[in-house]
């Protein structure tokens, strides 16, 4: 998408140039312009790209195929996580998701008092914990290792400090849980 | 005002569409119309598709009804009814394509 | 002189009422004319002319200039954001200044300068393009800049008061309610901004009517210069797109000050209604901005490049799609809290169709290039500058509307680039080029020499390096609104390369005020036309005078070359030979002459209203909420007196504007200036109720903690209420009927006062429902009905208000056969008022049986 956008732009560009340089020969119809590039070049590229985000978004949409789900709570200004321990029962923690390599999860989110928005850039996607409504999303960690996560919609004072990881296992390998790390939260997400 | 209004005929039924599938799809999905089935499929597609469909043939029908010609003042009213027809085509095209509550 | 350019495809008119064959009036001394226009139209001298002016070229200067100067605050706020975010631990802002300040910025930003920066280019240009005297109601003009300014003021005072708003420009409950904003931020930012956007409903209703009634005789919109089509546009979308805005506002900071539920989920409220009547408004927005910039470049570009432009029905046909389709993209800003997919992807497939009528400007544009001769003016380097930026901006937004890229990008430093791409790149560098384009007849000088040339490149080179990178920045997962991030080395150097580039830009930015300062001062007197343009805005000498034509354009004379036959007085209306401020008003569609209006000469009932206004405003922000039906008193008074210049005791004779033309004057019609803008008002009120519709239909629906708990209103009293109430609005709208079909007789009055009395039994029903409402504190259903209660009670008082000023009317003798007073306009209100009213009764019975 980002080469296209670019070979779009760089087109418009060139043409742009082309035109200043090449400009006062003949009058050019207007319907080579605004008929034929205006719509012809558009429209297709749109559909194309639309109906391709269509369909990758139907692919990632959470579905009720018995995939593992977690839960993330949102407050000000930290996370809350559930997600199955060792033995399969639900353990909660604070500020460290723990989930299985190579598995699509779900993750139920929401929050306590303001809107707050999950966000793991390399696991892509992002959803918004509203209060009061549960979203779900879908996603699924690659390799074993530890992700970074954070709140990506403005919640007032601790916003920047509201950070969380994502702690990524082999399946069957549940690590041990950092009681010290969970409890105090990592640095600066009790801050102010 | 006349003329205005014929221009504005096509983008306007557009947009009455729009929020009148928006508004379905909200209380279709509210009161679990995916649920209920009909001889055409479920109640909240069929609602749906078929309003899309009726719309689209208001659309042709404005587009079908408005003076030819190549002067400026009966060109703009079928540019302004084409651009509705395309739009409503397009905008709820998601009525056929997409899983509706999900 | 060459002559300027001439359009070579002169579209056939519009069908409608062939105009009559007008002649020339004779020629007259042109210096004569121009003193007795002046004499008439010009602002009163000193201090006390300066506060009761109502010129459009003054006012439209005044907004403005005073938009680039908060321009320049927002500027130097975004400066302070850039140095925080330069280092990774910036210790420069504490958080809650921080917050503060990137509020401030985007509120400043999108509230006082992108939206009166438009309405001041509208209101200084659209009757000298239009070949009009002024705006269609001066007053107003004035009243919205007041209502700016008061505004604005108040939100600038809370920043060095250090209680600004700090929410984010969005303000997203519940951040923003009383729990978790408890101080007065959130307030100063509700109320502050409905009290400017008073000023952009006021701009949308004067320039929807002007565009629509005020052109040169004879100017079919078929053939309407492309500005005019933009700008009808813009105030279109501003007349049903601030209304949401404001419902928000009025909401949440009922919530506020009284604690009813609207957005709190625990009271069956719901925060994503806000963040639809902020995005339904926001969005279309964008488009709001972008349409008069993108008028200025379909102005601009065929005049630099020696040439007409390519495909003016395309053009037209694309602002139309333009302005439609930008209301249906709302949500793409919401595609990450948890909407269903298949609504998600009817906005997105808006999103991404809302590209090609953008894109068929641009290849029009660029056709329009490559027809023509180019020469590389300063503002066509602004106009390059904008393509460069334009298009990169949106494609990277439609990019953004497609839904599993914005799961990722959305809330990033990616964001942030794209939209200062769009905004900058789509409003910035046009009005930079409109800046430099008008400055001759603006100032009436030339510009210094190679000054703009340097600012041009600091600014190109200064937000291309600020803000590309930020692109990067973003993919790297830097969020958007964080003041610090010292566990991610990975976004110290971008951000620094932006802070550095951000500097440069500040430095361009004021060099190009420098320049224009100069220009104003020192710059040489400039030739007339100096551009050689064909538009009727240069058929006037330069700096434009207070009249803009010494006389108004005969049909098919409408371009630049008429300008001494204007000055002679050989169009229509040549003078003002009975000391009036005289303009032409013409039917919409083909623009046959149908009156003439008489505009209200300089006054300070504009600045009166806008302070009785800036009282209830104040009042609201102190809290002291028992005083403020003291500040509506005040503003009834004082709107009273507004209709005083609207009447006249006799009937006046009808006035020879040319030759074979005589036209009444508008105190003896009925479709008349005012009464347009009457219903362009009454447009904007019913997106209003509509949105209200939409918020009780949305949570009803969607909203958690529903249904509601049981309701006391379903007894007979109840309907006991609601029935009377509603029959006698309907008498009132018989009555608005009756008493202007008997005005001339001695029936009118007793119809008239047939009117008030029953308007006053509505009103005393409506507070005998308002006793019976559930406490409106209990659940968000109660609070809407207690909304719905309300609208319904102002409306019916402004409905009696205006009864009461026709039986005034009527009794003065300001009405007769011929004049018909305030009648037709209290027949639009009042079946307003019946027509709400008994929607909103069907909505609470439905609410009831269902």
């Amino acid at each position: 998408m980002l080469a296209g956008a670019a070979a779009l732009t760089l087109f418009v560009l060139v043409l742009l140039a082309f035109s200043w340089g090449r400009s006062g020969q003949e009058a050019a119809t207007g319907r080579v312009w605004t008929l034929g590039l205006g719509l012809g070049l558009t429209l297709p590229v749109l559909a194309a790209l639309v109906g391709y985000g269509f369909w990758v978004g139907e692919r990632i949409l959470p579905r009720d195929d018995g995939a593992l789900r977690v839960t993330a709570t949102a407050r000000q200004w930290g996370w809350q996580f559930t997600q199955p321990g060792p033995d399969g029962r639900p353990v909660t923690t604070e500020n460290v998701l723990y989930v299985p390599a190579g598995q699509p999860f779900d993750i139920e989110i929401t929050a306590t008092d303001v809107i707050h928005s999950f966000w793991v850039p390399r696991l892509g996607g992002k959803m918004d914990a509203v209060p009061g409504r549960i979203n779900v999303a879908r996603l699924t960690a690659g390799t074993p290792g530890e992700l970074e996560g954070l709140c990506a919609e403005f919640c007032g004072l601790g916003h920047s400090a509201m950070r969380f990881s994502v702690i990524v296992y082999e399946p069957g390998a549940f690590p041990e849980i950092d009681q010290t790390a969970t409890a105090a939260g990592r640095d600066g997400a009790e801050a102010p | 005002m006349g003329w205005l209004f014929r221009v504005l005929a096509g983008p306007m039924l557009w947009a009455i569409l729009f929020a009148a599938v928006y508004a379905l799809h909200g209380i279709g999905c509210a009161r679990g119309w995916p649920a209920i089935a009909t001889p055409l499929g479920n109640l909240h597609l069929v609602a749906m598709a078929l309003l899309w469909l009726t719309g689209l043939a208001l659309h042709v029908l404005i587009l079908l009804r408005l003076p030819q010609g190549t002067a400026r003042a009966e060109h703009l009213p079928r540019l302004g009814a084409g651009i509705g027809l395309v739009a409503t085509l397009l905008t709820l095209s998601p009525v056929i394509l997409i899983s509706t509550c999900g | 002189m060459t002559g300027p350019v001439r359009p070579d495809d002169l579209p056939d008119p519009l069908p409608g009422p062939a105009a009559p064959e007008l002649r020339a009036n004779p020629p007259q001394r042109a210096l004569r004319l121009h003193r007795e226009l002046t004499r008439v139209w010009s602002d009163a001298p000193g201090f006390y002319g300066w506060l009761a002016s109502v010129n459009h070229t003054s006012i439209g200067r005044r907004f403005m200039a005073t938009a680039c100067f908060f321009f320049a605050i927002g500027g130097v706020l975004s400066m302070l954001i850039r140095a925080q975010l330069a280092t990774p631990r910036g210790a420069f802002l504490d958080s809650a200044l921080y917050n503060q300040i990137f509020t401030m910025h985007g509120s400043i930003m999108m509230f006082l300068f992108a939206i009166p920066m438009l309405e001041g280019l509208a209101l200084w240009l659209l009757p000298k393009i239009l070949g009009a005297r002024d705006m269609a109601f001066p007053r107003l003009s004035a009243l919205g800049y007041w209502c700016y300014l008061f505004g604005g003021t108040i939100i600038l005072i809370s920043l060095l008061a250090g209680v600004a708003p700090d929410g984010g420009w969005f303000m997203y409950v519940p951040l923003s309610d009383k729990t978790h904003t408890p101080g007065i931020n959130a307030d100063v930012w509700l109320l502050g901004i409905t009290f400017v956007e008073i000023s952009a409903v006021a701009a949308a209703v004067e320039i929807t009517v002007t565009i629509l009634r005020c052109r040169a005789a004879g100017m079919a919109l078929t053939r309407m210069p492309l500005m005019g089509w933009y700008l009808l546009g813009t105030s279109g979308m501003m007349l049903v797109g601030f209304p949401p805005l404001i419902l928000g506002s009025i909401l949440l900071e009922v919530e506020r000050a009284f604690g009813w539920p609207f957005f709190d989920v625990a009271r069956g409220g719901d925060p994503l209604l806000w963040q639809h009547l902020f995005w339904l408004f926001g969005h279309p927005e964008v488009y709001i901005i972008f349409l008069p910039a993108a008028g200025a470049l379909s102005t601009i570009i065929p005049v630099l490049c020696r040439t007409t432009i390519l495909g003016y029905s395309a053009i037209v046909a694309a602002i139309l799609g333009l302005v439609f389709l930008s209301f249906g993209l709302w949500v793409h800003h919401m595609f990450t809290v948890g909407i269903p997919h298949m609504a998600l992807g009817f906005f997105s497939a808006a999103s991404a169709l809302v590209a090609v009528p953008t894109a068929v400007q641009v290849f029009a544009w660029i056709g329009t290039i490559r027809q023509g001769r180019p020469q590389l003016h300063l503002p066509m380097l602004y106009v390059l500058g904008f393509f460069l930026t334009f298009v990169m901006g949106g494609l990277t937004g439609v990019m953004l509307a497609i839904v599993p890229f914005n799961w990722q990008a959305h809330d990033t430093a990616f964001v942030t680039a794209h939209l200062h791409y769009v905004l900058i790149g789509g409003f910035v560098f046009p009005m930079m080029a409109a800046l430099t384009y008008w400055m001759p007849l603006l100032s009436g000088r030339e510009r210094i020499p190679r000054l703009g040339e340097a600012a041009f490149w600091l600014i190109l080179i200064g937000f291309h390096g600020t803000f590309f990178i930020m692109h990067l920045t973003g993919l790297l997962g830097m969020p958007r609104r964080i003041d610090i991030y010292p566990d991610n080395p990975e976004w110290v150097l971008p951000n620094l390369i932006s802070s550095i580039f951000g500097m440069v830009l500040s430095i361009g930015f004021a060099l190009f005020a420098f320049d224009l300062a100069l220009q104003w001062i020192f710059g040489a007197r400039s030739r007339r036309n100096p551009w050689q343009a064909p538009t009727l805005d240069w058929a006037m000498p330069l700096p434009a005078p207070a009249y803009n034509f010494a006389s108004l354009p005969l049909p098919g004379r409408d371009d630049a070359g008429a300008i001494l036959a204007l000055a002679r007085g050989e169009g229509i209306l040549p003078g003002a030979p009975r000391g009036w401020r005289e303009v032409l008003v013409v039917e919409p569609g083909s623009g046959a002459p149908q009156h003439i209006a008489v505009l209200p000469g300089n006054t300070l009932l504009p600045l009166a209203t806008a302070a009785t206004i800036g009282s209830f405003f104040l009042l609201m922000l102190a809290g002291l909420y028992a005083l403020t039906p003291l500040a509506l008193i005040a503003i009834v008074l004082v709107g009273w007196r507004w209709g005083a210049f609207m009447g006249c005791r006799q009937d006046p004779a009808p006035v020879k504007a040319a030759p074979g033309l005589v036209l009444p004057l508008h105190w003896t019609c009925r479709a008349t200036l005012a009464h347009a803008g009457a219903v362009a008002t009454l447009v904007a009120d019913g997106a209003l109720y509509a949105c209200l519709l939409f918020g009780v239909g949305f949570l009803s629906v969607v909203a958690p903690q529903w249904p509601a708990p049981q309701s006391g209103l379903g007894t007979a009293l109840t309907l006991l209420l609601a029935l009377p109430c509603l029959l006698a609005l309907g008498l009132a709208s018989l009555a608005a009927r009756r008493t202007e079909a008997l005005r001339a007789e001695a029936a009118g009055r007793r119809w008239a006062l047939t009117g008030v009395l029953a308007g006053l039994v509505a009103l005393v029903a409506l507070a005998g429902l308002a006793l019976m409402l559930d406490d409106p504190r209990r659940h968000a259903r109660d609070a809407l009905r207690g909304v719905l209660l309300g609208f319904a009670l102002f409306h019916v008082a402004l409905a009696l208000i205006f009864a009461w000023r026709t039986w005034c009317d009527l009794r003065d003798g300001r009405m007769g056969p011929a004049r018909r007073g305030a009648a037709p306009v209290w027949r639009l209100w009042q079946d307003f008022a019946l027509a709400t009213s008994l929607v909103s009764a069907l909505l609470v019975i439905g609410q009831e049986v269902l």
